[in-house]
C-alpha cells in the first residue's frame, strides 16, 4: 500500500547503482568459494589435465614424456572403454529410477503424520551411514553364490540352488546394495524439500476442495521439482562415477587387482585398473577427463530441459493473506 | 528487532568455532613424537661419520672426539600392525634423537609421495618389486651398513634375502645389498584339511614325498563336494593374485623363464600354455576361487580356516592362523608339489624393507632398519610362528611345542633346504599388471565369451604391451 | 454423504497402503543391519557358515573388546569427531552463502557461468585431484601433519552443498527478503537474520552430510596424514588385521557397528530440526 508506492517511486533512477550493489553483494557472498576455486581447485585441475598428456606411471617423474593427445585418442580404440561405457549406461538406467522413485515415495509417506515416523525415518537412514566396505561384506553374506542367505532360503524350495547374485546377476545384486545404501540420503533431501512447502498453501487448497492427489499434482510435485532436479543430477553424476561397489564386489582380489564380474565392469573400474594395476596414470587421467566431458554434456542437456519441467519461481500468494 | 540480538550471540559462537577449528588445525597433538611437523628434511640429521668408515687417516684415534649421536626423524611406510606404537616408543627410548613416523602402507600414498618429493626413508615392499624399483634408481645401497653392522651378520642372512641383492635391475640375486626380508616362508607348501579327505574316503596324503601338480588336481577333484549347483567343499586353493610368480617358479624348475628376449616379451610357448591350461581347468571345474565363484569368506585362506576348503597352497606363515575350531587337529602342511619333477620351494613375496635413495637421514634410517630386522622386534616375530626368521640364527625360535607345530617344522626343514632359487622378476612390469590381464581374460573365458586359446593370446598381447610401455617409461 | 464416505475410504486405503509399503521396505532395510549386528558377534570361521547359523555359536563379545585394544579407537574417534563437527558447521555457513548468492542474484552478470563451474566440479571424479592436491599441499607444508586441508576445504564451501542450498533458496518466498530490504537491512543482515534461521531443514541436512563425509572419509586422510594424526575412516580400513595383515572380518564388523553409532545419533537429533520451517511466520507478523 503505502510501502508499495514508495518502492515504485524509488525504482527507476536507482536501477544502475542497484545493479552494481547487487553484483558486489553476489561476489562478496561467493568470495570464499572463489578463493577455493583458484587456489585449491584450479591448480590441481590443471595439473591433473597435464598428467593426462604424459606417460606418467606414478614413479617415473624424472623420465616422464609428453605424449600429447595420444591417451585421448587411445580411448576411442580401446574396446574395453566402449564395453564399460555400455555397462555404465545399463547400470544407470537400472539403478537411478529405482533409487529416485523409492526415496521420493518414502519421503512422501513419512511427510505425513504416520505413527512411528521418527522410527521409520531413522531406520531408512541407517544403511547410508554404514560404510561401503561393511555394507558390501554384509550383502555378500546374503547374496553369496555358494553360501549365501538368499540362496539358502531358495534352496528350501529348490535344493541345490546357487544363483550368482553377485556374479552372473551382479547388476541386480549391486543395485540392491546401492539402493539400500542410498535410500536414506535421498529420502532426507526429499523430506527437507517437502517440509519447505508452506502449510497455508495446502490448507487453502483443501478448503477449496482439492483431494490429496490434486494437492500432489498441483502443489507438491511442482514445488518439489527443483529438488527432484538436484537429485537427478546428483544421481546421474554418482552413477557414472560409481567405483566403490564394483571394486568391493571384485571376485578376484590381489593387492592391486580388482576384477569384478563382467556385468558390472563400469567405466571407473576400467579407469582404476589402468591407473593402479597397469600403472598407466596418464591414460587413466585422460579417461577421467573424457568421463567429465561426457557427463558434463549430459548434465547440460538435463539443465537445458529444466525450463520445461522445473519450477523456479515464487511460491504463489494465496488469496486472503496479507 | 529482537532477532538482531540473537544473531550477535550466534555470530560470536560461530566465530569461536572457526577460531577453534583453526587452532585445532595448526596444533600438533601432544602424542606426536615428531620434533616439528613440517621442517624440511635438510634441517634434521647432522651428518655423522658412517660406521666403520675411517675419517682422515692421520688423526690419532685416542684424542678423537666421540662420534656424534645419530639423530633424525625417520619416515617409514609400513603397516601399523607390524610396527606398533609400543615398539616405536621402546626404540625411541633406547635411541634418543631418532624418532619414527609411520605412514600406513598405500599405493596411492606412495605414488603421491614420490611425485611430491615428500620425505620417505624406509619402504615396505616385496622382493619381486625390487627390480622395478631399482630400474628407477629408487633404492639406497645398504652394503656398507650391513658390512659394519654388529647386530646383523651377512652370513647369518637366510637365502630368501638374496631377492634384495642385485648388481642391476636385471641381475638380482647377488651383488649390492638393498634390503632385507622381515620374515619369509617357502610359499609353495600345501596345507590340507584331513577331515575333508576322510569325508570323501581318501587316505590322507603322505607328507614326506612331494606330490605332483597332476596328483594334486586329481585329489582336488576327489575331495570336492557339490550339492546341486552349490560348492559344498572346495577342492583347490592357491594364491590367485601371485599367478605370474607361481608360473615363474614352475618354469624355473627346469631353468626356463616366463620372459624372453631380455625380459622384453612374455614367452607364451607350450610350457607356459600348459601352466595356463592347468589353472584354467581348475577354475572351470569349479574347484577353486575364481572370477565366477567368489570365495565365501573373502579369501581362500578364510575358507580354509572355516573348514570348507580341503587344500590350500600358502607358505609357512599360514600356520599362524589356519587352525580354528572348524578344523583343529586335522591340519597338516605338505611339501611343495612339483610341476616337472624338480622339488623346489622358493619364497614368493619375501616381504621386507628397503631404504629410498632420496633419504636425507640414512644413518638414522639404518638404525631403525637394523633394530627392526635384527633387534627385539625380529625376535618377537620369530616366536610368533608367522614366518621363518630372516636370520638363520633365529630359526630355533620358531614355535615347536604342539604336534601341529612339530609336523609343520618337520616339513618346513625339508622345504628350506630347497628354497634357494635364483628368481629374476621383470623390472619393466608393474606390480599388478600381469594378474590384472590374466584374471580379466580368465573372467571372459569362464563366462564363455572367449576360448582358452584366445585367453592365452590376449594375455600375451596385453603383457607384451605393458612391458614395452614400461621400457619406454624408463628411458 | 456419498462423497465423504468415498473420501474416507480412499483416505483409509491410503493409510493402509502407506503402512504396507513402510513395513515391507523396513523389513528389507533392516535385514542386512540385523545380519551385521549378528555377524559382528560371530567368529570368522562362523559368519559365512553353511547351513546358515542365525545366531552365533559362540557369542564373541570379545570382538567388541578387541576393537578398542587393537587400536586407540576412542582417541582417534574423538579427534575425528571434533574435526567433523567444526568443519561441518563452517561448511554449512560458507556453502549457504554461496547457495544464496547463486539462487537470489540471478540478474548478476556471471552468475550462470560460475554456477556451471560448480556443476562441472561435481562431475570431475575425485581421483583426478588426488596426486596434484597432494603435491600442492605438500609444497606449502600443509601436510602430512596438520588438519588444514579439511579446515580450508570447509572454509571455501563445497560445490555439492552450494548446489543443494541454491535449489532450496530458489523456492523461498521473496516477500520476507523484500520486506527486510524495505526496512533498511543490508544483504548480510538479510542473510543472517532472515534466510539462515528459516533454512533449518537444509542446514540440518548439510550438517548431517558434512559430518558424515568427514567421519567416513578414507582416501583423503590416507593420503594427507601420517599414522599419529590419523582419522577414523582411514584407520577402519587397516587397523583390524592379524599379524600377517589379513583382515579380521568379524572384528571389523564389530568396529563398524561402533563406528556408525555417532552417525545414527547425529541423524536422530538432526532430523528433529528437519521440521517444518518457519517460512510463513514472518508474513503474518
Amino acid at each position: 500500500m503505502a510501502a508499495t508506492n514508495v518502492v515504485s517511486a524509488r525504482r527507476p533512477p536507482r536501477s544502475s547503482s542497484r545493479a552494481k550493489r547487487r553484483s558486489r553483494t553476489f561476489y562478496l557472498f561467493i568470495t570464499p568459494w572463489l578463493l577455493g576455486l583458484i587456489f585449491l581447485t584450479l591448480i590441481p585441475f590443471i595439473f591433473g589435465f597435464v598428467i593426462s598428456l604424459t606417460n606418467y606411471d606414478g614413479i617415473n617423474l624424472p623420465t616422464v614424456k609428453f605424449v600429447g593427445l595420444d591417451n585421448y585418442i587411445r580411448a576411442f580404440s580401446d574396446q574395453y572403454v566402449s564395453f564399460s561405457i555400455g555397462r555404465t549406461l545399463v547400470w544407470t538406467a537400472f539403478n537411478l529410477p529405482i533409487w529416485l522413485g523409492l526415496s521420493f515415495l518414502l519421503a512422501l509417506i513419512l511427510n505425513q503424520d504416520v505413527k512411528g515416523r521418527d522410527f521409520f525415518r531413522t531406520l531408512y537412514y541407517l544403511p547410508s551411514v554404514v560404510p561401503a566396505v561393511a555394507a558390501v561384506t554384509v550383502w555378500k553374506i546374503l547374496l553369496d553364490k555358494n553360501n549365501g542367505f538368499l540362496n539358502g532360503v531358495i534352496s528350501l524350495f529348490q535344493p541345490g540352488t546357487a544363483v550368482g547374485w553377485l556374479t552372473t546377476y551382479a547388476l541386480q545384486g549391486m543395485t540392491a546394495i546401492a539402493v539400500w545404501s542410498g535410500l536414506g540420503g535421498g529420502m532426507v533431501i526429499f523430506l527437507a524439500g517437502l517440509q519447505n512447502i508452506p502449510d497455508e498453501l495446502v490448507e487453502a487448497a483443501k478448503i477449496d476442495g482439492a483431494g490429496s492427489w490434486q494437492i500432489f499434482q498441483y502443489i507438491t510435485l511442482p514445488l518439489m521439482t527443483p529438488i527432484i532436479f538436484f537429485q537427478l543430477i546428483m544421481g546421474l553424476i554418482g552413477s557414472f562415477q560409481q567405483l566403490v561397489y564394483p571394486l568391493l564386489l571384485a571376485t578376484v582380489t590381489g593387492q592391486y587387482v580388482s576384477v569384478p564380474p563382467r556385468s558390472i565392469y563400469l567405466y571407473m573400474i576400467h579407469t582404476y585398473q589402468q591407473i593402479f594395476a597397469n600403472q598407466r596414470y596418464g591414460y587413466g587421467t585422460a579417461l577421467l577427463w573424457l568421463l567429465t566431458i561426457g557427463v558434463t554434456a549430459l548434465t547440460l542437456i538435463v539443465f537445458w530441459s529444466q525450463k520445461f519441467w522445473v519450477y523456479s519461481g515464487d511460491i504463489p500468494e494465496t488469496e486472503g493473506s496479507s | 528487532m529482537s532477532q538482531k540480538k540473537i544473531s550477535r550471540r550466534e555470530l560470536l559462537k560461530l566465530s569461536g568455532t572457526v577460531i577453534s577449528g583453526a587452532i585445532l588445525a595448526s596444533c600438533t597433538p601432544a602424542s606426536t613424537p615428531t620434533a616439528a611437523p613440517t621442517e624440511p628434511p635438510a634441517a634434521t640429521a647432522a651428518p655423522t661419520v658412517a660406521p666403520g668408515a675411517t675419517a682422515a687417516p692421520t688423526v690419532a684415534p685416542t684424542s678423537a672426539p666421540p662420534p656424534k649421536a645419530v639423530e633424525g626423524n625417520v619416515v617409514v611406510m609400513a603397516q601399523r600392525n607390524e610396527l606398533s606404537e609400543d615398539q616405536e616408543a621402546q626404540f625411541e627410548a633406547e635411541n634418543p634423537g631418532i624418532t619414527i613416523e609411520l605412514v600406513e602402507q598405500s599405493t596411492e600414498r606412495f605414488f603421491a609421495m614420490l611425485a611430491a618429493g615428500a620425505q620417505l626413508d624406509l619402504y615396505r615392499t616385496q622382493a619381486p618389486i625390487v627390480p622395478s624399483l631399482l630400474a628407477r634408481k629408487l633404492l639406497y645401497d645398504l652394503t656398507p651398513y650391513f658390512e659394519a653392522s654388529e647386530l646383523i651378520k651377512i652370513d647369518d642372512l637366510a637365502d630368501a634375502n638374496k631377492g634384495y641383492w642385485a648388481e642391476s635391475a636385471l641381475e638380482v640375486g647377488s651383488g649390492k645389498i638393498y634390503g632385507m626380508v622381515k620374515d619369509f616362508s617357502p610359499d609353495h607348501t600345501v596345507w590340507v584339511n584331513d577331515a575333508k579327505f576322510e569325508e570323501a574316503g581318501i587316505t590322507p596324503v603322505d607328507d614326506t614325498t612331494p606330490m605332483t601338480y597332476e596328483q594334486w588336481h586329481d585329489l582336488a577333484n576327489q575331495v570336492a563336494k557339490f550339492e546341486g549347483d552349490r560348492i559344498a567343499t572346495w577342492g583347490f586353493g592357491y594364491s590367485n593374485g601371485w599367478i605370474d610368480r607361481i608360473w615363474m617358479d614352475r618354469l624355473a624348475e627346469t631353468g626356463k623363464s616366463l620372459y624372453k628376449d631380455g625380459f622384453t616379451k612374455i614367452d607364451f610357448g607350450d610350457d607356459t600354455k600348459a601352466l595356463a591350461n592347468y589353472f584354467y581347468t581348475v577354475a572351470k571345474e569349479r574347484l577353486c576361487e575364481s572370477p565366477v565363484d567368489a570365495s565365501p569368506n573373502g579369501w581362500a585362506g578364510g575358507d580354509f580356516a572355516a573348514g570348507i576348503l580341503a587344500t590350500m597352497q600358502y607358505g609357512y606363515w599360514f600356520g599362524g592362523m589356519c587352525e580354528t575350531d572348524a578344523n583343529r587337529g586335522k591340519v597338516r602342511m605338505l611339501p611343495a608339489p612339483t610341476w616337472s619333477g624338480v622339488h623346489q620351494d622358493p619364497t614368493v613375496t619375501a616381504t621386507g624393507f628397503v631404504m629410498m635413495s632420496g633419504t636425507q637421514v640414512p644413518d638414522a634410517a639404518w638404525k631403525v632398519f637394523e633394530w627392526y630386522m635384527g633387534g627385539q622386534p625380529s625376535i618377537d616375530r620369530a616366536g610368533s610362528g608367522w614366518g621363518v626368521p630372516a636370520l638363520k640364527s633365529q630359526w630355533s625360535l620358531m614355535p615347536n611345542t604342539t604336534p601341529f607345530h612339530q609336523q609343520v617344522q618337520k616339513v618346513l626343514a625339508g622345504e628350506l633346504a630347497v628354497s634357494n632359487v635364483k628368481l629374476q622378476y621383470n623390472p619393466f612390469l608393474g606390480e599388478g599388471s600381469f594378474y590384472n590381464a590374466w584374471n580379466t581374460h580368465l573372467n571372459e573365458a569362464l563366462t564363455g565369451t572367449i576360448t582358452f586359446d584366445e585367453l592365452c593370446s590376449l594375455t600375451e598381447k596385453d603383457v607384451n604391451t605393458l612391458i614395452s610401455e614400461g621400457i619406454s617409461r624408463m628411458s | 454423504m456419498n462423497r465423504r464416505a468415498k473420501d474416507l475410504f480412499i483416505k483409509r486405503l491410503n493409510r493402509a497402503g502407506s503402512y504396507a509399503i513402510l513395513i515391507v521396505v523396513a523389513v528389507l532395510v533392516v535385514t542386512p543391519i540385523i545380519w551385521l549386528l549378528l555377524s559382528s558377534l560371530k567368529q570368522d570361521s562362523d559368519y559365512m557358515a553353511w547351513p546358515i547359523h542365525f545366531l552365533p555359536i559362540n557369542w564373541q563379545w570379545i570382538n567388541y573388546e578387541r576393537v578398542f585394544t587393537l587400536t586407540p579407537f576412542v582417541k582417534i574417534a574423538l579427534r575425528t569427531a571434533v574435526l567433523g563437527i567444526s568443519c561441518s558447521i563452517i561448511v554449512a555457513i560458507t556453502s549457504a552463502m554461496g547457495g544464496y548468492a547463486f539462487a537470489r542474484f540471478q540478474d548478476v552478470n556471471g552468475n550462470s557461468r560460475l554456477f556451471r563451474v560448480i556443476i562441472v566440479l561435481l562431475i570431475v571424479p575425485g581421483i583426478v585431484f588426488m596426486i596434484p592436491q597432494f603435491i600442492v599441499y605438500s609444497y606449502v607444508h600443509l601436510i602430512p601433519n596438520t588438519y588444514w586441508p579439511w579446515i580450508l576445504g570447509a572454509l571455501v564451501g563445497s560445490p555439492l552443498f552450494i548446489f543443494l542450498y541454491r535449489q532450496f533458496f530458489l523456492g523461498f518466498p521473496k516477500e520476507l527478503e523484500e520486506a527486510a530490504e524495505l526496512d533498511g537491512c543490508n544483504p548480510f543482515q538479510i542473510f543472517w537474520l532472515i534466510i539462515l534461521p528459516n533454512a533449518k531443514p537444509v542446514i540440518a541436512t548439510v550438517l548431517i552430510f558434512a559430518f558424515n563425509g568427514i567421519w567416513s572419509d578414507y582416501l583423503q586422510p590416507t593420503l594427507f596424514l601420517n599414522d599419529q594424526m590419523q582419522l577414523l575412516g582411514a584407520k577402519m580400513a587397516t587397523a583390524f588385521v592379524d599379524p600377517h595383515g589379513n583382515a579380521l572380518r568379524t572384528v571389523s564388523l564389530a568396529a563398524t557397528v561402533i563406528y556408525i553409532l555417532p552417525l545414527v545419533i547425529v541423524f536422530f537429533f538432526g532430523q528433529k530440526y528437519i521440521l517444518k520451517g518457519l517460512v510463513t511466520s514472518g508474513l503474518k507478523g
